[in-house]
């Protein structure tokens, strides 16, 4: 597969919309070609008939008229559906693509990337390679749109047409260079007044933090001020847009009067008809049209071309983690981790037997992610190997090893949705990749399963303060809850997908002290005989392990029970019992 | 716990109407200026027409070519002079309608923040944030864009009518045909396109939030394997906002066709009433020449100002609630304000129920002596954030008394220095500077006071690192704060603050369990000399309070030092005690 780049990104994405961009194309230069016509017959119109006093010819021209008008009338009506159309497809499709290629199971597309900028690439990005698809055919309809003007100007006068064809563009170019460093200014100013805008939704967000403090005169008082510097800046920048535009004016005037000018002594020496005089001043107003439209037309593209360089750079980005084989099943839940060298860990080595409950206490909270992130293979270790059941994570499908190995990361999001689809994923979504080494479920384990499971989290406490309980709406991420109510919902959605290995990093740590300690017990009881990991320093937690590890220093330190631990071990009892 | 949403309230017609005079009497010189320069612009620039048609006329009466040159001279002046006049008249409408703006904003925000919480609570936390995020947009864009441009547009018509009676009033009456297409369409567009568009802009946030949401969360999605699940979610949300777009589109198109049909009529009939007028000699063929000419420059202002008309009806809307929260009556402020005796609080026989069928707190009484702190320990749901929100202030009790220093908190004098203090889970960094962030606790506070406040709260060797220091830009946009840093700083304003009695709740609580054991020397430091409320989550912060209060189901279930409550026997503090610090319970 050759490299994706924008180019390629941009042409694909326009070839998926060739039939619409033709289409909008014609229909785009018949608009364009009927704008162009409407000065020309209303010369025609003073020419032949009001000039003459002929009724026939009257007639004949408004006829004229009404063609031209029910063709760019129609020609507009569709040529802009179906450019719309085809830029909103291509923008849509680019948007499900970059969605399929950041949630790949081979990851990548999102290591070092912001959320929001990743968001903000699949919306305004996508958007822009799409509206190429919207300005393409209105940029050939532009240009055609000036052919036929000059052509249309030529026939009636050579010297006028060709007056009106490069003075048009010329006093465009001088009223650029005459507004350019009013526009400048401007765009400065503008910063200013988007800081202020984003001002005010800010401290209204942070009402309750203003409020505990008593900061709301002060807030007050700062909005005040800022909006005092805004209103500065604005009023500056209208002034320079409202010059910009004033001169465009002017210039524009000036060159409609040499137009009048050189076509009133043409037509005064009786070599062009007043018809053409007409023509000519019409067409010389028409024109700005069609170039102004270029101009957009051009800076559309360059920013469409620098969004598909965006677009192809996440596209295009490394896998973050390897592996195609299948897992072999049953899975017996053995873990071993040997020599593991990544992010702070120094060839740790590690073993955990089938079906135990595994506390692991790192000193360093860096580690503790960095083992997140190994055994959700969300990362492949700079050296070392983490095998289950002998076989190397790493040589595996990462689907597969999800499916073996459920890892339950502190800042897992939950989901806009009801509080049932986020701890069980409705029918036909989940486990679709191959080698799958874990059994479907029926309906009626399913639902076995989600009940036991709420009910070892503390979920159901959580789903009872709902309307609706368990079918109950949760807002997107989950925000309708309380960090506490969040964890419990992100803990029972880990039990329900009854993995063979669980790995839960600090499931508790937004949980009082009560719901902890039914918490503790409810886990150790659903998870009997299948091996269950806590990444944790909770001494609740910890005291009901079958063994606990002390990870110091990025290498095994200590293992026993929590009791032993605390007894024996300083370094341990620091990290714990602070 | 969901209650009834109660939203915030909406301006009527006539309160709005009397906000807008309100905001235009001190500007009303400005206004009539504006619109006097902006007209005279306009009928400058309406000469241009008439001036073309003199040349027609003196070509037509077979004029020697040299007279061409007076009117191509009026021309041009009449080219700088409108140019000229139109950028001024732009200025003095942008001050005028940006003055009126900023006072506006400044209007609702004041009102805005002094809310009571309870109230901004129940209207649901996205009413006031919307009006102050879109609803101030929707109205600052159309006074930044549209209304110039409507101004001119319409001045453009009514004066180009003007001039069409004055070149003869039959050609008025002709162009006046495509009004009744014109004012039909606007109609039947309006009516079609709000609705549609109310129902675009949702399907395109909903599009935009779960792109965020399946971003955000793709390790998540990985995880769990749903991948099909998220793809399907997204591509559906996408497609939805596709599709409302492209009705949106072709209400669009259709409304300009039948523009071009009011267009058509017009023309035709004014070329047709030149005709008849120049065949009966009573214009002249300039005549009839500006006025089709005329006519034909009335497109783009009246499609302008048509366009226009449903960004208007948005903006309306949305100063609706604008002047609904800004105009609020001010809060009554307490008739005879006490200053605290001391820093003791007293929580009396305190009951509260959000909902009346639901009480949460019953009869709950807790004296704190001043420069004491006592910790509240319970489950979810037993009523300790409820306390600890009575006694900040943030809501009302059902019954009972709250007294800080003996005064009623009620009685307190709102302007002088805070008594109560609040600080809760929630995080939040301000969009600015950190200093800015710092100063909204203490507007005075000089830069070695913000560093002595970090400094106590531990918080002054990454602040000290961050890339600009104090004046490195937070928040919102700016450099990230993890959750603790965010949570020391709330506590850095506490500390600036200087409240006599500080309320906790779960302050630790987001930072996960190792951060939370930095956070609890933060929060120890800046409680010094403070009387404190803490809801704890982590027994070490129990363990170091003068007193434990364990609530049950909205009642006292224990009080005590924690070493007595630690040795009694079966009590409910004494088992959390064991299970925390990890030893089994003895039958285990």
């Amino acid at each position: 597969m050759p490299q994706l780049t924008g180019g390629r990104v941009l042409r694909e994405a326009l070839r998926g919309q060739a039939g619409r961009i033709t289409g909008s194309a014609l229909l785009s230069t018949g608009h364009q070609a009927g704008e162009a016509m409407v000065p020309v017959v209303i010369g025609m119109v003073v020419d032949r008939a009001v000039g003459t006093g002929s009724s026939s010819e009257l007639l004949l021209w408004l006829a004229v008229l009404g063609a031209v008008f029910l063709t760019l009338s129609f020609s507009f009506r569709f040529g802009a559906r179906l450019g719309e159309r085809a830029a909103e497809q291509a923008g849509h499709l680019l948007r499900v693509r970059l969605t399929d290629r950041v949630l790949d199971r081979r990851g990548g597309a999102d290591t070092g990337r912001l959320p929001g900028a990743l968001a903000s690439v699949a919306t305004s990005d996508a958007a822009r390679v799409g509206m190429i698809a919207l300005v393409l055919p209105l940029g050939v309809a532009g240009i055609l749109g000036l052919v036929v003007g000059a052509v249309a100007l030529l026939r009636v006068s050579l010297p006028l047409g060709l007056l009106v064809l490069f003075g048009t563009p010329l006093m465009m170019g001088l009223a650029h260079v005459l507004g350019r460093p009013l526009q400048r200014r401007s765009e400065v100013e503008q910063d200013r007044i988007a800081h202020t805008a984003g001002l005010a939704a800010d401290m209204v967000g942070g009402l309750r933090v203003l409020k505990g403090i008593g900061a709301e005169r002060a807030a007050a008082e700062r909005y005040r001020l800022s909006s005092r510097a805004a209103l500065t800046a604005t009023v500056h920048a209208a002034r320079a847009k409202s010059w910009h535009d004033g001169t465009l004016l002017a210039v524009n005037g000036l060159f409609l009067a040499v137009v009048a000018l050189v076509g009133g002594r043409l037509a005064a020496d009786g070599t062009i008809s007043i018809g053409a005089l007409i023509a000519a001043v019409g067409m010389a107003q028409y024109l700005i049209g069609p170039l102004s439209m270029l101009v957009w037309v051009n800076g559309e593209l360059a920013q469409g071309r620098g969004s598909a360089v965006r677009i192809a750079e996440v596209l295009a980005s490394a896998p973050a983690v390897g592996g195609d084989a299948p897992l072999p099943g049953p899975v017996t839940g053995r873990l071993a981790v040997r020599g593991l060298t990544h992010a702070g860990l120094r060839g740790l080595d590690l073993d955990v037997t089938a079906g135990q409950l595994v506390g692991l206490v790192t000193a360093d909270p860096a580690h503790a992610e960095a083992l997140v992130d190994l055994l959700g293979r969300e990362r492949e270790p700079d050296s070392g190997t983490i095998t289950l059941d002998g076989h190397d994570l790493s040589t595996l499908d990462p689907e597969a090893v999800r499916g073996a190995l459920l890892v339950a990361a502190h800042d897992a999001d939950l989901f806009e949705g009801t509080l049932r689809d986020n701890v069980v994923a409705p029918a036909g979504s989940n486990g679709n990749g191959p080698g799958l080494p874990h059994q479907r479920t029926s309906p009626a384990d399913t639902h076995g399963l989600l009940s036991a499971a709420l009910a070892a989290s503390g979920a159901d406490e959580v789903a009872a303060t709902l309307d609706g309980g368990v079918d109950g709406a949760l807002a997107e991420r989950g925000r309708s809850l309380s960090g506490g109510q969040r964890q419990r919902v992100a803990l029972a959605r880990a039990l329900a997908a009854d993995a063979p290995v669980l790995v839960l990093h600090e499931p508790t740590t937004a949980v009082d002290a009560v719901t902890e300690l039914h918490i503790v017990h409810g886990v150790r009881r659903l998870r009997e005989g299948r091996t269950t990991i806590v990444i944790t320093t909770s001494p609740a937690l910890l005291a009901a392990a079958d063994t606990v590890h002390f990870v110091a220093d990025g290498a095994l330190t200590a293992s026993g029970t929590h009791e032993q631990l605390v007894r024996e071990h300083t370094g341990y009892r620091a990290t714990v019992l602070a | 716990m969901t209650e009834q949403r109660e939203l915030l309230p909406t301006a009527t017609g006539r309160q709005t109407a009397a906000a807008l005079r309100a905001l235009l009497r001190p500007r009303r010189w400005l206004a009539a200026a504006g619109l006097l320069v902006l007209t005279a612009a306009t009928a400058v620039g309406l000469a241009v027409a008439p001036l073309l048609g003199h040349v027609v006329d003196l070509v037509t009466s077979g004029a020697p070519a040299s007279s061409i040159t007076t009117p191509v001279v009026a021309l041009a002046v009449v080219a700088v002079l409108s140019g000229a006049a139109t950028a001024y008249g732009l200025t003095l409408i942008a001050r005028l309608g940006e003055g009126a703006l900023a006072e506006l904003r400044e209007r609702f925000l004041d009102r805005a923040l002094r809310l009571p919480l309870g109230q901004v609570e129940r209207a649901g936390s996205g009413d006031l944030t919307s009006r102050a995020g879109n609803d101030l947009n929707a109205v600052a864009s159309v006074v930044r864009s549209g209304l110039p441009e409507l101004a001119r547009s319409l001045l453009a018509i009514g004066l180009t009518i003007a001039g069409l009676a004055v070149l003869d009033w039959r050609f008025m009456l002709a162009a006046l045909l495509a009004a009744p297409v014109q004012l039909y369409t606007v109609w039947w567009y309006g009516g079609r396109a709000l609705p549609l568009y109310a129902r675009q802009r949702i399907a395109v946030g909903a599009q935009q939030q779960q792109l965020l949401e399946t971003i955000g969360g793709a390790p998540t999605v990985r995880a769990l394997r749903r991948r099909e699940q998220h793809l399907g979610r997204v591509t559906a949300r996408s497609q939805d906002a596709v599709d409302l777009t492209m009705r949106g589109v072709n209400l669009v198109t259709r409304f300009y066709a039948r523009l071009n049909l009011a267009e058509f009529i017009g023309l035709s009939a004014v070329l047709a009433t030149g005709f008849l007028l120049v065949r009966s000699g009573e214009v002249t063929i300039g005549a009839a020449t500006a006025a089709a000419l005329y006519f034909h420059n009335l497109f783009t202002p009246v499609n302008i100002a048509l366009g226009l008309i449903d960004d208007v009806q948005a903006a309306t809307a949305a100063l609706v609630r604008i002047v609904g929260v800004a105009d609020l009556p001010e809060p009554v402020a307490p008739p005879a304000p006490r200053t605290p005796a001391d820093a003791s609080l007293h929580a009396d026989a305190v009951s509260h129920a959000y909902t009346a069928d639901r009480p949460v707190l019953h009869e709950v009484t807790i004296a704190v002596p001043a420069g004491q702190r006592v910790a509240l320990v319970g489950a979810s749901g037993a009523g300790k954030s409820t306390l600890a929100g009575l006694v900040a202030g943030v809501h009302e009790p059902t019954s009972g008394s709250i007294r800080v220093g003996g005064v009623g908190i009620g009685d307190l004098d709102p302007s002088g220095r805070r008594a109560v203090a609040l600080i809760t889970q929630e995080v939040y960094v301000f969009a600015g500077t950190l200093a800015e962030d710092l100063r909204l606790a203490r507007p005075d506070a000089t830069d070695a006071e913000l560093t002595a406040a970090l400094e106590r709260v531990g918080a002054a060797e990454w602040a000290a690192a961050l890339p600009d220091g104090l004046s490195t830009v937070v928040g919102e946009g700016g450099h990230r704060l993890t959750a603790a840093q965010a949570q020391q700083l709330a506590l850095a304003r506490l500390v600036l603050a200087d409240p006599a009695v500080a309320v906790l709740d779960e302050a630790t609580a987001e930072a996960g369990s190792a951060g939370a054991r930095v956070l609890e020397a933060s929060v120890a430091a800046a409680l010094h000399g403070r009387t404190g409320l803490l809801v704890a989550h982590r027994l070490t912060q129990a363990a170091l309070a003068d007193r434990v209060v364990v609530l049950d189901a909205g009642r006292i279930v224990e009080s005590g030092s924690h070493d007595e409550l630690r040795e009694a026997p079966d009590g409910r503090y004494a088992e959390l005690w064991r299970a925390w610090s990890g030893r089994r319970e003895q039958d285990a």
